[in-house]
């Protein structure tokens, strides 16, 4: 993030390029971060193609809509990060999506189904477990669920069964854990 | 002060980053925020660790990923910015010109190439029509001119045959005379009584033209009896000699009209000419 390359730009020069809808905008913003938000997608969409075509329609929902991120309210990344999860749980609800997947025959697909449930030895993941086998296991969990899965507090709450202020203090201590992990 | 830290302690800012707030509450946090440097700090702070576990998330897409989504987007400086694009947008109307123009040069080449081909069918045609006709003129004088040929041909056997018989020793020529039926008729007959031939000298002939339904006949005399020689008619302009049946010897000849093929005894007072040998 701190090696600015030929398709990088500091943020503020960033926003300025995307709000000027220019093209180097666009390939700053590619180069920059279509990783990082590709990672999120994942974390809530396991099919390469659909989380690749969500990916494509976040980046042109953040190109469409930049107009509407305030910098006053938050980095550039934490809002794009909003919109593609957004969009990544929207299509996980959708019903196209849940056709598609109760569509599937099940003998068929016992190696996707282990996938989807991430029972599969996936070394790309290799970083996030190390990074979160950093963390206590009921911070672990918390913070998969809300920061990765897009479920919401209340949800991790309900699921897990413990109070909407313990998920709330879980998360955030999960959080500077990591913080100090990156410092 | 404590209650800004039991605030930051309560993880709402957490949540605030990750999206995860009722409208009311996003509100709240963005009031608070603009209240407290520390909360803009923690905020900040929460949202670089975020950023930072993303990035080390990150997952690069395809490679065809980019030029999809670059291809997705209109540039608002592209035109500035990109003077190829300027350039190609010039170029592909000149191609498109060109292409019109050659196809106006084409269609004006076919129009030409059509009437040229209707003007030489036309003269052509007028041409054919000529030779046509030349040919025909051709062929009737080629007719004519075999026909002729033909008749020459003819006359040229008639002339050979009429000198072999002259001039044949063996062959006796017989004058027949008139009968008072008919005084001005008179045949000259050729007679080989060696090859026991006769023939009628038709050149000489001269006899009444018969109806249809009379020919006249020949008869030898032998030894006092008449002996059929054939049938045959009078032709007005007739050449060479004609050849009738066999005999071997006679004293007289004589022609009679007779009922058309002739008839087994010939009918006497019907008799034209006769002579003896």
């Amino acid at each position: 993030m701190n090696t600015l390359g030929k398709n990088k730009l500091e943020e503020h020069d960033l926003v300025a390029a995307l709000k000027a809808q220019s093209r180097i905008g666009a390939e700053a913003l590619y180069s920059m971060y279509s990783g990082s938000l590709l990672g999120i997608i994942k974390r809530v969409i396991t099919d390469d193609e659909i989380a690749e075509d969500v990916l494509q329609e976040g980046l042109v929902k953040i190109w469409n809509s930049i107009q509407h991120y305030d910098a006053s309210k938050g980095r550039l990344f934490t809002w794009m990060c909003n919109v593609v999860r957004n969009l990544s749980i929207d299509k996980v609800r959708s019903k196209d999506f849940r056709n598609h997947s109760k569509n599937q025959d099940l003998e068929n697909h016992v190696n996707t189904i282990d996938i989807q449930r991430n029972t599969e030895y996936k070394p790309e993941h290799l970083g996030l477990k190390d990074l979160l086998t950093k963390l206590k296991p009921d911070q672990q969990i918390i913070v998969d669920k809300i920061y990765f899965q897009g479920y919401t507090h209340v949800e991790v709450s309900e699921e897990l069964a413990i109070p909407l202020g313990t998920v709330k203090t879980r998360l955030r201590m999960g959080i500077i854990e990591l913080r100090k992990y990156f410092k | 002060m404590e209650n800004i830290k039991e605030y930051i302690e309560s993880g709402v800012l957490e949540l605030y980053v990750i999206g995860d707030l009722s409208n009311e509450e996003r509100l709240q946090v963005e009031q608070m925020a603009s209240l407290y440097p520390e909360i803009t700090a923690e905020l900040l702070e929460i949202e670089m660790a975020m950023e930072r576990v993303a990035f080390n998330l990150a997952l690069a897409p395809s490679d065809s990923q980019k030029t999809k989504f670059i291809n997705a987007l209109s540039f608002v400086d592209d035109v500035a910015e990109a003077p190829k694009a300027t350039v190609e947008a010039k170029v592909v109307p000149m191609v498109n010109n060109k292409n019109l123009n050659f196809y106006k040069y084409s269609f004006a080449a076919c129009l030409a190439l059509l009437f040229a081909s209707v003007v030489a069918i036309i003269n052509l045609n007028s041409n054919l029509n000529n030779y046509k006709q030349q040919v025909a003129q051709l062929q009737s004088s080629n007719q004519n001119f075999a026909n002729q040929v033909n008749f020459l041909d003819k006359q040229i056997a008639i002339g050979n045959q009429t000198i072999g018989i002259y001039s044949n020793p063996d062959n006796k020529l017989i004058s027949l005379a008139g009968t008072p039926n008919s005084p001005d008729s008179k045949i000259l007959i050729a007679f080989n009584a060696k090859e026991q031939k006769v023939s009628i000298d038709l050149k000489s002939m001269k006899i009444p033209v018969t109806d249809a339904e009379h020919q006249y006949q020949l008869w030898a005399l032998v030894d006092g009896v008449p002996v059929d020689l054939g049938v045959f008619d009078a032709e007005g302009n007739g050449a060479g000699f004609k050849a009738m049946k066999s005999i071997g010897k006679a004293q007289a000849f004589a022609v009679t009209l007779e009922p058309k093929g002739g008839s087994v005894n010939p009918t006497l007072d019907q008799m034209v000419v006769m002579g003896a040998i």
